[in-house]
């Protein structure tokens, strides 16, 4: 008798179990998504269509990389149609949605896949100007886009095409985190470089690259001068050799080379100059009295030259002076040149005055036509007895206890 | 006499003569001045720098191993700053329909996309008010010239409100991975191409705190001199001191402590302040007294856009005080929903639903619980907090109903009844206020409730006030009478009856 119940018990649960089963399906069943591809090309029209049993339109939520928007339902019998937005449809990534009904959400993902195709060649290449020698490198960046701007697909090939002299090179390269890029290294020889890209058949513009000489090494240096008098007036031009870097590249122009020039007193003088083929050169007047020049070149901080040394003679080896009105104008002169000929004008001359062997003036004064007079005046040199020297050219002479009255 | 009349006459005439012209004088040269006071030269170049942050949410770069050239801190810090900007851009420009800001951050090609959505929402009268709450950036590729970078942000947690025809219709928060490759122009790392990758909309379940623990008896505190301004210039560790040693001694276990949102330094969190708080959790400690902290008292703005400041706020007190052994549990906001009617109650429930989600992941130790100001609101957001917080002042004989009501609304949640008490004052102001008398009944007829209904509770307040800010309860000397005679303690510092009915024996 029990078991005849326990048999009951379990019939009538069968019996009940599919009626339980379908109630659950026909809630659930009060909306469903009918469109069930997920993959979309960037582009294409994406409808989501619900089957609806009641007279609810929700609003249907969708959001993609760019933004979140509200999307209305075109009513139809017993479904809802949703055209997704063509902002949204024609950008690659995630589109999230939800259906925004009372009763309990329905949601899903939809992925936008890149055209395989590309628009652009997106090209960025940095730095533009490189150095020689095989170390330094330029970066080419590559981001190819379809025609509604999305970066195409993470493993899209891309070759990179550089040209350099004779050499015409491509790699290939696959794009990574949206991107595709490339090192181009230098060669030994300094000049253009011309780089471009290629993917699915569509050409970048062609981009520039400048290889420059590396480092100059050390280099020397020469002196060439009209004659080798110190006569204050001609020029000396000093030049360097051809500067070249270690792979033998002849430096940038415009590479500033500073010539160094020491004389016998330990002065120092400075003159510059910029390179043009390799080349710098740099002018220095002539030293009015006799001297030696030791000259060394630098380009600072990089490379030196040799030292060469550069004597000048004396031109003037004496000079007359003659003193007049009263002692109070003194004539200089005249001052001849190493053939005899009159100096040109400017020759310094410097005279010193002293009064009971104290320094009371120095007056400066240049020569004109071979030349040069100084006039004390006796509102300022009072009448008595002065000492006077006289420099010129290196020379100096002394005139002891002159009277002026 | 005539002439005496006559002189005062002519005195007056001239005087008034004289105040008339130097008032006509003093007009013209104050318009001629103004007239003469033109913008300041040196403004011309927007030389002056007035960074405000604005949008602070919790960034975390992933260790750098990015290919390309490495990447330094300056280059670093200039990213993450156009970075964030970009997203602060784009949340003002979606929330408000307009361009203002967008092409600055996103490129010539990018901004078109987020245009068209301006110009599609702006149709269709779509608002979007949204946040990200946290980045998680990895920097992949950084380019040898330094002008292109590529970034993984994984794990964004953007939290997004979506409005038609100004009625909310969807609350969602959604943690996403993003591809982006960023251009230096014009100074700006502008973005190029953004990627969303992943998205996951499941939101995020905290552990449950165990709250078996809890048996709070306490009291809500401020020192009886500063109250509402406990740490400022008058903070002292001697009247805490001896203002805890009274409420340990009265058989109280824990005290409430309020932390404000201005007064501490808003986002970037006012160091001294933080010290002396933490002095005070110590001074609680060493009495055996543990703290309720309340967060974000006198803070009124639930708008999303400042959800990544006050998270900041947040963040800083949760993370260096977690550890402490005084605290006992962090209470979000007092009384939020007294802000319903002003600040809309789905932007109150919305902003503490996110605090509470802040707060439990900075500290999972500590329960988190609301201070309702009223017995309906109680059951709002039962399922986020660990135990229940509301406060009475109503009438007493209508309490023990409302607490069966809340016993069966919130079944599994401990309730604590976290301020009560009665104002003893009576005066010019109140003329039939409560007596000291009456106080005393209060605290015994509201203890006995307490006890039958096994409630825990925490009283308000301490002490009888000399001096209470505008800000509490406004200027009007009758509800400022009434706030300054709640405590248990009088000016005088003379204990009232009712102490004697402070804790339960």
């Amino acid at each position: 008798m029990k078991l005849t119940y326990t048999y009951l018990f379990l019939l009538s649960l069968i019996l009940t179990s599919p009626f339980a089963v379908a109630q659950q399906n026909k809630t659930a069943k009060t909306i469903k998504l009918l469109s069930t591809k997920t993959n979309y090309e960037a582009g294409q029209v994406i409808t989501l269509q619900f089957s609806i049993n009641t007279q609810e339109a929700p609003l249907l939520y969708c959001a993609n990389s760019y933004g979140s928007t509200l999307v209305t339902a075109t009513l139809k019998k017993n479904t809802r149609e949703y055209l997704i937005p063509k902002n949204i449809t024609k950008k690659t990534g995630l589109i999230n949605w939800k259906l925004l009904n009372k009763s309990h959400f329905l949601s899903g993902q939809i992925r936008i896949n890149p055209k395989q195709e590309v628009a652009t060649m997106e090209t960025y290449i940095g730095p533009p100007s490189i150095q020689a020698g095989g170390t330094d490198y330029t970066m080419l960046v590559v981001i190819p886009t379809d025609s509604l701007d999305n970066p195409l697909a993470e493993h899209t090939l891309v070759k990179a095409k550089h040209q350099f002299l004779a050499s015409e090179e491509t790699h290939d390269i696959f794009t990574k985190h949206l991107i595709a890029y490339k090192n181009i290294n230098s060669k030994q020889e300094s000049g253009r470089m011309l780089v471009s890209s290629e993917s699915l058949g569509i050409n970048s513009k062609e981009f520039t690259i400048n290889v420059a000489a590396a480092i100059p090494t050390d280099f020397s240096i020469s002196a060439s001068r009209p004659h080798e008098y110190a006569d204050g007036n001609q020029i000396t031009t000093f030049s360097t050799s051809v500067i070249k870097d270690k792979q033998n590249n002849v430096v940038s122009d415009g590479t500033f080379v500073t010539f160094f020039i020491t004389n016998q007193k330990q002065d120092i003088l400075k003159t510059t100059g910029t390179t043009i083929d390799g080349i710098a050169q740099s002018k220095m007047i002539h030293p009015d009295f006799k001297d030696t020049w030791s000259v060394k070149a630098y380009i600072e901080g990089m490379s030196e030259s040799n030292t060469i040394l550069l004597s000048y003679k004396q031109v003037i080896e004496d000079f007359e002076v003659l003193f007049s009105n009263k002692n109070r104008t003194l004539t200089v002169g005249p001052l001849q040149s190493f053939m005899k000929q009159m100096i040109p004008d400017g020759l310094q001359v410097k005279l010193n005055i002293y009064n009971n062997g104290a320094l009371i003036n120095t007056l400066i004064k240049t020569s004109f036509n071979g030349y040069v007079s100084f006039n004390l005046k006796p509102a300022i040199y009072k009448n008595s007895n002065y000492d006077f020297s006289i420099e010129t050219a290196g020379k100096t002479k002394e005139f002891n206890t002159k009277k002026l009255w | 006499m005539v002439s005496l009349n006559k002189n005062i006459l002519r005195t007056i005439l001239i005087i008034s003569y004289i105040m008339v012209i130097a008032l006509i004088i003093s007009g013209v040269s104050a318009l001629f001045s103004y007239l003469n006071t033109g913008a300041d030269r040196s403004t011309m170049l927007h030389t002056e720098i007035n960074k405000v942050e604005q949008y602070t949410p919790k960034l975390e770069w992933e260790p750098l191993q990015n290919e390309g050239r490495p990447m330094d801190n300056e280059n670093l810090n200039a990213l993450q700053n156009d970075y964030l900007d970009a997203w602060y851009v784009k949340q003002i420009a979606y929330k408000t329909n307009k361009i203002a800001g967008i092409k600055d951050y996103y490129t010539d090609s990018a901004r078109k996309n987020l245009y068209d959505f301006i110009t599609l929402n702006k149709a269709e009268d779509i608002t979007i008010e949204a946040t990200t709450l946290k980045h998680n950036p990895t920097l992949d590729f950084f380019s040898e010239d330094g002008q292109l970078a590529v970034i993984t942000d994984r794990n964004v947690v953007e939290y997004k409100r979506l409005f038609k025809a100004e009625q909310m219709v969807l609350e969602t928060t959604e943690t996403s991975n993003y591809s982006i490759v960023f251009l230096l122009e014009d100074g700006f790392w502008r973005i190029r191409h953004i990627v969303k990758e992943n998205v996951d909309i499941s939101k995020k379940r905290h552990e449950i705190i165990s709250v078996n623990h809890l048996n709070i008896k306490g009291i809500n505190y401020y020192p009886q001199a500063n109250p509402w301004d406990m740490f400022g210039n008058q903070f002292s560790t001697a009247i805490i001191s001896k203002d805890f040693k009274i409420i340990k001694e009265a058989d109280l276990n824990t005290i409430r402590l309020f932390v404000q949102y201005n007064d501490f330094g808003k986002a970037n969190v006012d160091a001294k302040k933080l010290q002396k708080l933490k002095q005070t959790l110590d001074i609680a400690e060493a009495y055996q007294l543990k703290v309720v902290l309340t967060l974000f008292d006198f803070y009124g703005d639930y708008s999303v856009m400042s959800y990544t400041l006050n998270q900041r706020h947040a963040e800083t007190i949760v993370s260096t005080l977690k550890n402490h052994n005084a605290l006992l549990a962090w209470d979000i906001k007092n009384e939020p929903n007294l802000d319903f009617e002003s600040r809309g109650k789905d932007n109150v429930i919305a902003w503490l639903d996110n605090m509470i989600d802040l707060v439990k992941s900075v500290d999972d130790s500590h329960p988190v619980t609301i201070g309702w100001s009223n017995t309906q609101s109680a059951s709002i957001l039962k399922d986020k907090v660990d135990f229940v917080s509301f406060h009475y002042y109503e009438d007493l004989e209508l309490l023990d109903a409302a607490i069966k009501n809340m016993k069966t609304e919130i079944p599994n949640k401990p309730l604590v009844l976290q301020e009560f008490g009665l104002s003893s004052y009576s005066g010019l102001w109140k003329p039939f206020g409560s007596s000291d008398t009456d106080q005393a009944n209060y605290h015994k007829k509201i203890q006995d409730i307490i006890a039958v209904n096994n409630l825990q509770f925490m009283s308000w307040t301490l002490y009888d006030f000399d001096n209470i800010p505008e800000d509490v309860v406004g200027w009007q000397p009758w509800r400022k009478q009434t706030q300054e005679h709640f405590g248990f303690i009088n000016q005088d510092g003379k204990r009232k009856p009712a102490f004697k009915y402070i804790s339960i024996k």
